[in-house]
Order: structure tokens, then C-alpha cells, then sequence
């Protein structure tokens, strides 16, 4: 099959701190990959450092056969990297709508798409970033990622602390955005139970390296490899992160 | 009295002009930029050139000098300002006012150090009497003009594609570039513009001002307090602590003038006390 994206031996951090050392990948047209790993084991530098927005120690990175490894980050974004941040990282000074018409591009995910995709969006379409609930930012996160028209979408732990209900609907945009759709994805959890279904493949890190890589279906139904590098639980401890509603 | 009002508005006026560039660079990209008077001080000097030397009618110098100020500021921007960026605020005042003194000598040395005006057309000299207010016909122009610009900045800012883009950067410059806008060259865009508005403001303001190689010292201290005052999140900040400056310093050096500049000293320690993020800071941003 076609590569879409490659990412060869990539070594990535923070000023001088290594955090990835040495991790690979590839995706296809239209596939879905899982990217799982407990706390701080580096899921979250492997998707900055696909975006740009690292310290690139080593390796390369090819989207579509082209090398994009030089490029700034927003090159990257109009090369076709499409993100959505772990913070979500809403700009709180633009309106709903303002967020999602600052970053399009021309592509089959118009405003209108994304609308009918989270209709929430559209009645707050006037409301300011900051006035969002934790719900409606991660569906704001999703859709500015969206409207972007990227090749690939980068979706960084896009479930956290979300309450069931919202969850639910969130998972249903995105099975019907990768799925219907065929937007070729990585989706970051922590959390295996609730995105292997929806990805085709899977990868678990560990302390900055690869530790599995392969069928999500396979990964699904093997325990042992689930119970040693992944939280498995339903519940897990909520971390302290932005408060949802300010102001 | 209503014309000290008069007077203090089209004082203010200027002084936003030459300020607001200053807000929203430090805004965008935090950068201290204590030389954004000496752009000021080249919008003024070209204008001074062009009308007294040249014969080019004043209201056609004022674009040009906008526009000299504005590619000095680009030509800054992209050969040095770029590489003090990500320092740190002491590197960049550093860096800055040593900018600073070279304007200062380097102007001193081609035009002498003697303060210059610019030749004003007749039809823009003089006052005249309206329902009993002095109104002087030059500051007339200033609040006009100033007033016509402050309104489209606001508007460029809040109802532009263009102004959405350089609002999210300034919200968050890593996220703004991830998601495909070019920060760089936004801010580039952004510096020449502000450079740009400083000179025209350096141009309109050397009658009310004053023009001489010291201008981008004396008046640093005012741009900074509609920086503080105003805060960086917004144009109708700036604009407001520049009248307000404006008025106080024209009210005070008429009715208090022993005291001379402690009048806006004071106000500004006052407002500071009182909200200490600036007049009209968003409540808890970030
Ligand atoms: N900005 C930073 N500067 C320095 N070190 C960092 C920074 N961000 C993360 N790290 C370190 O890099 C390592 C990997 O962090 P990363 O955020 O990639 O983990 P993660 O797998 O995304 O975790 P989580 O599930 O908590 O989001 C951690 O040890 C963390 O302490
Ligand atoms: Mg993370």
C-alpha cells in the first residue's frame, strides 16, 4: 500500500532532554493508528514533533513521498499535518466561528461540514473561546484540526476528562470522520478500550520507544500485552489541566 | 477649558499613533522594543524633508512618511529584530536602546541637533471660534484623521480574516503556527505597520511634539505608560490611556505647571495601584 506519512527513526525533546529516541512509523491513505502509553511516556512529543513544535534531534519525517522533515510548522499544516492539541488550546479572544475560519483552507471540510459534524458549534458559532465547556473546546479542537483539510489529523488524547455522554458523541464524529469519511488519523489514549475499535492499527510507547506495533483487532483481544504497557481500567485518576469555563 | 479638552484629545490622538504599534508587537510576540520612537522620529524627519526641502504638499508627505517608516521598520525587522526575539526582555532592552542612541546620534549628526518643524500649509494654520470653543484647525485634522484610523484598526482587527489570524497569534503563537499561520511573517507584516503608524504619528505630532534627535528618549517614557495602561490585548486599551495621557498632560502643564510631568506620573501610579494589569487588561487572560 501507498505511504501517507513516514516517520523514520525520530528523535525528539525539550531543549536538551532526548524523549523519543529513536521511534518509526508509517501510515497509510485513509488508515487509523492508535498510539497508546501510560503517563509521560512520550505520545504527546511524538505528535508535536510530527507537527514541528519540538526539538528535532534526529530522523525524518515524509508526508505524501516529500521530505517535510526542514519545514516550519505552519509549512508542515499546509503540507497537510492537521492537529489537534492535548491542551485543545482554544484562541480564547476568537469566536467559535473566528477559530475555525482563521485556519481554513480550501478542501471538502468546509464550516458548513463541520457544523453538521458538531451542531453544538454551530449555535455557539458567536460565543468566545473562553466561554466554551470542556465538551464544546475538544469538539472546537476537532473541528479546527478539520478544517485545516489536512491529509493526515493528529488527534492528541481528544477523550480527556470529558464526562461519558460527551465522550460518546465525540467518538461518533470521529468513527464517522475516519471511517465514513476515510481521513487517515493518529489517535493518541491512554485508554485502549476506547479507540481500538475505531483504528486499524495500533502502537504502544514506552519511555520513548515503540514497544508493539501492530493489528488494533489483534491488540484488542491480547491481555497480557494490554495489562503491561497500557492502562486498561475504566476509571482513571483525572489530572489537573485548564479549567474548562473562565471568566 | 473645553479647549484644553480640544488641545489634550488631539494630543492623545498622536500619541496613540505612535503607540499602538508599540502594544501590539509586544503583544504578539512579547518583544520590548524601547526603539519604536526612532521610527517615529524617521516618519518625522521625512516629512520634514519632503515638505521644507522638496515643496511636496503636507498632505501628500503624510503617506510617505508612513511608508519610509514602515519599510525601516520591515528592513529592522527582517535583518535584526528577528534574532532577538526568543532572548530574553533584558536582551532585548538592551539590544533596543543601544538602537536607541545610535538613532539619536546618527540624526544629531546629519540634521544638527536644533528642533525642526514642519512648514504647515496656510489653510491648516489658525483657530477658529465654534458655539465658543478655540478650535485650532491643524489639531482638527489630528482628531480626524487619527480618529478615522483608530476606527479602521479596530475594525481590521476584529471583523478581518487578517485580524483573526494575528488575534490568534497572539492568544497562542505555538498553536497559531501548527494550524498553518505563518507567525513570522504576520508579526513582520505587523512591525511594518506599526512602524508605519509611528511615523505618520512622528510626521503629524513634530508641530504639537516637538522634532529633534532626542524625540525617541523623551518620548519613551509616554509610549510606555499607554503600553502599561492600556495594555497589549486590544486597540481600544491603547487608545483610551493615550487620551487620557493626553489630556491629563495638556490639562496639567496649564493649570499645574510647577508640578509639569508629575501630573501623568501620578495618574499613572494611580491607575496602576488601582489595576495593576492595566486599565483595560482582560480579566485573568492566560
Ligand atoms: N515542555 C516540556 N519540557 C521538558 N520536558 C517535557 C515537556 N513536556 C513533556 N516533557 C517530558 O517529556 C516526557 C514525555 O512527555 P509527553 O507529554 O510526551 O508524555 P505523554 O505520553 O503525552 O503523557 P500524557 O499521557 O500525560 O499526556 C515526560 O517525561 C515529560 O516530563
Ligand atoms: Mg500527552
Amino acid at each position: 500500500m501507498a505511504e501517507l506519512l513516514a516517520v523514520d527513526e525520530l528523535r525528539a525533546g525539550y531543549g536538551k532532554a532526548v524523549v523519543l529516541s529513536g521511534v518509526s512509523l508509517s501510515l497509510a491513505p485513509g488508515e487509523a493508528l492508535a498510539v497508546l502509553g501510560r503517563n509521560g511516556m512520550g505520545k504527546t512529543t511524538l505528535i508535536n514533533a510530527i507537527v514541528g513544535v519540538t526539538q528535532r534531534f534526529g530522523g525524518r519525517i515524509r508526508l505524501d513521498g516529500r521530505d517535510i522533515t526542514a519545514l516550519r510548522p505552519d509549512q508542515r499544516a499546509r503540507a497537510g499535518i492537521g492537529w489537534v492539541p492535548q491542551e485543545r488550546n482554544i484562541f480564547r479572544s476568537l469566536t467559535v466561528e473566528e477559530n475555525l475560519t482563521a485556519v481554513a483552507r480550501d478542501g471538502p471540510w468546509s464550516l458548513a461540514k463541520i457544523y453538521d459534524l458538531f451542531p453544538r458549534l454551530a449555535e455557539r458559532r458567536q460565543n468566545f473561546g473562553g466561554q466554551l465547556s470542556g465538551g464544546e473546546q475538544q469538539m472546537l479542537a476537532v473541528g479546527r484540526g478539520l478544517i485545516v483539510n489536512p491529509r493526515v489529523l493528529l488527534l492528541d488524547e481528544p477523550l480527556e476528562g470529558l464526562a461519558p455522554i460527551v465522550v460518546d458523541e465525540l467518538m461518533r464524529a470521529l468513527r464517522r470522520v475516519i471511517r465514513d469519511e476515510g481521513m487517515a488519523a493518529i489517535l493518541v489514549e491512554q485508554n485502549a478500550r476506547k479507540v481500538l475499535s475505531v483504528t486499524d492499527r495500533a502502537l504502544i510507547l514506552e519511555r520513548g520507544s515503540v514497544v508493539h506495533a501492530g493489528d488494533s483487532a489483534a491488540l484488542r483481544a491480547n491481555r497480557e500485552v494490554l495489562e503491561a504497557h497500557v492502562s486498561v481500567a475504566q476509571a482513571r485518576p483525572e489530572r489537573a489541566r485548564q479549567p474548562a469555563v473562565s471568566n | 477649558m473645553l479647549t484644553i479638552l480640544f488641545d489634550g484629545i488631539a494630543y492623545g490622538m498622536v500619541l496613540f499613533m505612535l503607540a499602538c504599534g508599540l502594544s501590539v508587537t509586544l503583544g504578539l510576540m512579547n518583544l520590548v522594543n524601547l526603539a519604536h520612537g526612532a521610527f517615529a522620529m524617521a516618519g518625522g524627519y521625512c516629512a520634514v524633508v519632503l515638505v521644507n526641502r522638496l515643496g511636496v504638499p503636507f498632505l501628500a508627505a503624510l503617506p510617505l512618511a508612513f511608508l519610509a517608516s514602515a519599510l525601516i521598520g520591515l528592513a529592522f525587522e527582517r535583518t535584526l529584530y528577528r534574532h532577538v526575539h526568543r532572548k530574553s526582555h533584558l536582551d532585548q532592552v538592551l539590544f533596543t536602546i543601544g538602537l536607541v542612541f545610535m538613532a539619536v546620534v546618527a540624526v544629531d549628526y546629519v540634521a544638527g541637533s536644533s528642533q525642526v518643524f514642519v512648514q504647515l500649509p496656510d489653510y491648516l494654520q489658525g483657530r477658529f471660534t465654534l458655539l465658543g470653543v478655540g478650535i485650532g484647525r491643524y489639531r482638527l485634522l489630528i482628531i480626524v484623521l487619527c480618529g478615522v484610523i483608530a476606527v479602521a484598526l479596530q475594525l481590521v482587527l476584529m471583523r478581518s480574516r487578517f485580524g483573526s489570524r494575528l488575534r490568534a497569534a497572539v492568544d497562542d503563537a505555538r498553536v497559531a503556527q501548527g494550524l498553518g499561520i505563518n507567525v513570522g511573517g504576520l508579526f513582520a507584516a505587523t512591525f511594518a505597520v506599526g512602524s508605519g503608524l509611528a511615523g505618520l504619528g512622528g510626521a503629524l505630532g513634530a508641530e504639537i511634539l516637538g522634532l529633534d534627535p532626542s524625540f525617541p528618549l523623551k518620548y519613551m517614557v509616554y509610549f510606555l505608560v499607554v503600553v502599561t495602561v492600556g495594555g497589549t490585548s486590544s486597540i481600544t486599551g491603547p487608545f483610551l490611556a493615550s487620551l487620557i495621557l493626553g489630556i491629563s498632560d495638556v490639562a496639567g502643564k496649564y493649570y499645574l505647571p510647577d508640578l509639569g510631568a508629575f501630573v501623568i506620573y501620578t495618574i499613572m501610579i494611580a491607575v496602576l495601584i488601582w489595576r495593576p494589569q492595566g486599565l483595560f487588561a482582560r480579566a485573568a487572560a492566560r
